[in-house]
């Protein structure tokens, strides 16, 4: 049964999009079934529990392995059902587009890709998955083909292509120095490099974390994040902003908590660096974003800095921290994906991606200003919004591990980055509520159902996992109590 | 039957030179005939006698000409007697747009006999013997159409190639000074293990520069970009398989059946080789990120791959020479595909720079997206075949021990984005909107071009999932089973 679902799971997507690729045409039922397959599908692997699958062996020591882990599944479901919202959205969004069947392909695609990644089973496999994500995903980027498009579709390619290289030096390192060829819950490295690690080692740690966190938007290569993400069309967007940066997340944590270990890693340089460095990437995205008056742009490098708080969590190599990370997975996906498709709308059916022009707009397009103003408020992490909490699990982890300097500085930076979020998320909705004695936006009229419904549900959601998260969390403890 | 498979193509380029001015449909069936026998001729050979010597001539008791098909000279000539048909086959359509065909297809089967002498020599005098003499058989095919700019590449290929080759010849001679007889053994010549060490080393060097030449290593790779002038037929078949292999199959020769790992190994020779290899590795990737030609892009791309394989053979041990080779392999089949792409553009379209391939995929889907294909390939993401080679090299690299392995790993994995900066870029470009919105007429090439297209692509997949037994195949061939 397990074995089928293997196949299964990323065999509905790269099927549709193979289908949609060369047939060239799609219908709507055609992608929701797909979707909504993939969903099921992604559920019923959960359902059967742990479980491991050897793919294919191209040469000696070159095996790829599918497997199925707590961690993986929490990813894998939560981007499927990101994905599945997006999706729906998209429908409608390409509606008035010739043929948009090659979005829809490349869509599908990148699904495979991530479920593919989440299922990966050995840092070789999980390499693999990388490097299909980032040439599954690249193309819609294009999508629409002009100077701009093209050129942060090449800039996207060659940021994670490097990005994979230097993750790649890791993989290489890790596999031949780990007891296991694959996942391990606490890494499985050789005992003899634990006590006295060689300076190779944390190298070879360090590069690897750094290339995978060019998908996250780990500073120094974040480069690509804000010039890739606001460029291609909105749902593409959204999930890149909602979901493919958490294909980083995921490998970073791949990499440390089941390939490396916490041991190789805690009170080291590479630790100190990797922490300073996300904290860096955590100011330095807020305060672009307030810089920025593109509202796709701003929440771009919005995501520069939420993805680098779940970094900072998962280096921290303690468990409550981890977990704050793995929840603010979760609720930052919900959230950036809910403002990025209500941006997508008001710029659609608003008329303006200005934020300074979005004043009273409000008025005309109700539901999708209060699904951005509950996303965002969220983002900014007041309670009772899921971004309270784990940014409240978060803060708890920083101060919890004692780490000399980081234990009182993460929290600091979590509170100023969180006043920048404010500032760059309040103005618009304030702007677009109460306008004041300025001129109303009056080109602006309702967005579609068919795109409401989606953001609405992600937001609603947002506010439902900051009320009531005992299942996720309990969830997410299952995984980690594995680890600790 | 490797006798005859020499002689075929010889006779068949006399015939062409004879009677070949008398009409084009002859000329033709004569090459295509002659380079068709020969493939076949080399595969009985290399399935029916194998380890069979045959001695040609002798000059004096040391030193004759002799022929063997060994391990690793089967795979360099399976290799070459796979590629030359479908190259012939390229060079019949791409010809059409060039004049002088008589010479041309003469030599170019001149060169195929030339090459498999260099793979089934069986001591280093008869492969220096005709390391030389490809030399000269190749040297008219860059000259081709004769305008200043050919000849200008044909004489810079002369003086470099002639000129290390001296470098060899003088390994080569001393070799038999010291030893009597530059037989190939695996492990290398017993005599020479005790000759004076230091004097050794030395001359691994001088023959490592020498043969190196046509490995195009730093610094005596300039003849390569400037060849690209030639016919594409040639750039790719002979200046990215054919001649480039047998430099790295010469030094591979020089380094494993001549003077042996034992006696280079963790000495600063084999450092000295490995830092020049990693060097050009990286000089070449960056020389070709800033290079707009696309040809001779290709050119520095094909000069950064090269070195890998001489990276792989340096390191001296079996999974270095395993890793090498199969890196020749697969190279080989990536690289002629990706200039015969080039040379399909150049003639259909007639453009030759990176920035005007923007949005060709409109007119030249098939060959576009082969040549996507390919850069994917190069760049060596799992499970292309190019991601075994790296990977067979990264773990000979590491397991090596030696110093330069760990920073050759990061010169490998550095090139890698090099290479998706220098290939994918243009890829994609191509698959961007075009400037200039004229009618779109398709102007993929013809059947003649379009086989070695769809026969390669078809091998590239297959060989992931064959990639296996070639992997064992190889082991054999080192010694490792």
């Amino acid at each position: 049964m397990q074995s089928i679902l293997f196949i299964l799971v990323p065999a509905i997507p790269l099927g549709l999009g193979v289908w949609f690729l060369f047939t060239r045409r799609f219908r709507a039922a055609e992608v929701m079934a797909g979707l909504v397959l993939s969903f099921a599908a992604m559920i019923a692997l959960a359902v059967t529990g742990d479980g491991m699958q050897t793919l294919f062996t191209v040469a000696p020591g070159v095996t790829f392995v599918f497997r199925s882990d707590g961690a993986g599944r929490l990813f894998a479901l939560l981007f499927s059902g990101v994905f599945m919202a997006a999706g729906f959205y998209a429908l409608t969004y390409f509606k008035h587009e010739i043929n948009p069947a090659r979005f829809f392909a490349f869509y599908f695609f990148s699904l495979f890709a991530l479920e593919s990644l989440c299922m990966a089973g050995s840092l070789l496999t999980m390499y693999l998955c990388f490097e299909t994500l980032t040439l599954c995903s690249f193309p819609m980027v294009l999508y629409d083909r002009s100077r701009e498009a093209v050129a942060a579709g090449i800039k996207y390619l060659l940021y994670s292509i490097a990005g994979a290289m230097m993750g790649l030096f890791g993989v290489i390192y890790l596999t031949l120095h780990t007891t296991s060829s694959t996942f391990v819950a606490g890494g499985s490295l050789e005992a003899e490099l634990l006590g006295n690690p060689p300076a190779l080692l944390l190298i070879a740690l360090f590069v690897c974390i750094i290339g995978f966190g060019t998908k996250a938007g780990l500073f120094p290569m974040h480069g690509w994040l804000p010039t890739a993400h606001p460029i291609a069309p909105t749902p593409a967007s959204a999930v890149l902003s909602g979901v493919i940066v958490n294909a980083g997340v995921l490998c970073i944590f791949r990499v440390i908590y089941f390939a490396a270990g916490t041991e190789a890693l805690r009170g080291t340089w590479v630790q100190t660096a990797l922490l300073s460095l996300s904290l860096l990437t955590v100011l330095i995205g807020s305060a672009q974003a307030l810089r920025q008056k593109h509202i796709k742009r701003r929440l771009a490098y919005s995501t520069v800095s939420q993805i680098s708080y779940i970094l900072f969590g998962l280096f921290l190599l303690e468990s409550t921290a981890a977990e704050g990370a793995l929840l603010h997975t979760v609720f930052h996906s919900v959230m950036k994906t809910s403002l990025f498709l209500c941006a997508g709308a008001l710029i659609m059916y608003g008329g303006t991606a200005d934020v300074d022009e979005m004043r009273g707009i409000g008025k005309k397009m109700p539901v999708t200003m209060w699904s951005f103003a509950i996303a965002g408020v969220g983002l900014v992490g007041i309670p009772p919004m899921s971004g309270f909490l784990s940014k409240w699990v978060l803060a708890q982890g920083a101060v919890q591990s004692g780490m000399p300097v980081f234990y009182w500085l993460g929290p600091v930076v979590l509170l100023v980055s969180a006043l920048l979020t404010a500032g760059y998320i309040a103005p618009v909705v304030l702007g677009a509520f109460f306008p004041g004695e300025q001129e109303i936006s009056t080109r602006a009229k309702r967005a579609p159902v068919g795109m409401l419904a989606p953001l609405g549900v992600l937001a609603a959601l947002s506010l439902l996992f900051g009320l009531y998260s005992v299942p996720l969390r309990n969830a997410i403890d299952t995984v980690l109590n594995t680890l600790f | 039957m490797l006798l005859i498979a020499f002689c075929v193509p010889i006779v068949g380029s006399a015939l062409i030179f004879t009677w070949g001015r008398k009409g084009k449909r002859i000329r033709r069936w004569i090459a295509i005939l002659s380079t068709l026998a020969t493939s076949v001729f080399v595969c009985l050979a290399l399935f029916l006698e194998p380890g069979r010597s045959y001695v040609l001539l002798e000059f004096t008791s040391r030193m004759t000409i002799a022929f063997t098909l060994d391990g690793m000279g089967k795979v360099f000539a399976g290799l070459i007697a796979f590629l030359w048909p479908l190259a012939m086959l390229y060079a019949f359509e791409y010809m059409e747009h060039e004049t002088g065909e008589n010479t041309f297809f003469g030599q170019y089967l001149l060169s195929y006999s030339m090459t498999l002498l260099i793979a089934s020599s069986e001591n280093l005098f008869s492969l220096y013997f005709f390391f030389e003499l490809l030399t000269l058989s190749t040297v008219f095919l860059v000259a081709h159409g004769f305008s200043h700019r050919s000849m200008y590449a044909a004489r810079k290929y002369l003086y470099y190639t002639l000129g290390a080759a001296s470098l060899g010849f003088l390994s080569m001679i001393s070799v038999l000074v010291y030893s009597d007889t530059t037989t190939f053994v695996l492990g290398g010549i017993p005599a020479l293990q005790q000759a004076p060490h230091t004097m050794m080393l030395l001359l691994f060097v001088l023959g490592f520069f020498g043969f190196g030449v046509k490995a195009a290593v730093f610094p005596l790779h300039g003849w390569l970009p400037t060849a690209s002038v030639a016919p594409t037929p040639v750039t790719s078949l002979l200046h990215a398989v054919a001649v480039v292999n047998a430099g790295v199959f010469s030094v591979a020769r020089l380094a494993y059946y001549v003077y042996g790992p034992t006696l280079i190994s963790g000495t600063w020779a084999q450092t000295l080789c490995i830092s020049m290899a990693s060097f050009t590795i990286l000089f070449a990737s960056v020389k070709a990120v800033h290079e707009q030609h696309l040809k001779r892009r290709l050119a520095y791309s094909t000069i950064s791959n090269l070195s890998y394989m001489l990276f792989g053979l340096m390191l001296l041990t079996p999974l270095g020479l395993k890793a090498g080779l199969m890196h020749m392999i697969f190279h080989s089949l990536i690289k002629l595909t990706l200039f015969s792409c080039a040379g399909a553009i150049m003639v259909q379209t007639g453009r030759e720079y990176v920035q005007e391939l923007r949005g060709l995929r409109r007119q030249m889907p098939i060959v576009m997206t082969v040549f996507a294909f390919c850069a994917v390939e190069l760049v060596g993401i799992p499970p292309f075949i190019i991601f075994q080679s790296k990977w067979a090299l990264v773990t000979a690299a590491f397991g090596s021990g030696h110093v330069m392995g760990v920073i050759g790993v990061v010169v490998l994995l550095i090139s890698a984005g090099f290479t998706a900066a220098y290939l994918l870029k243009p890829a994609v470009t191509a698959f961007a909107l075009p400037i200039e919105k004229k009618p779109e007429e398709k102007r993929d090439p013809g059947w003649q071009m379009l086989t070695l297209f769809f026969v390669m692509t078809a091998a590239m997949l297959a060989l992931i999932l064959l990639g296996k037994p070639i992997a064992d195949y190889l082991s054999q061939v080192v010694g490792l089973q």
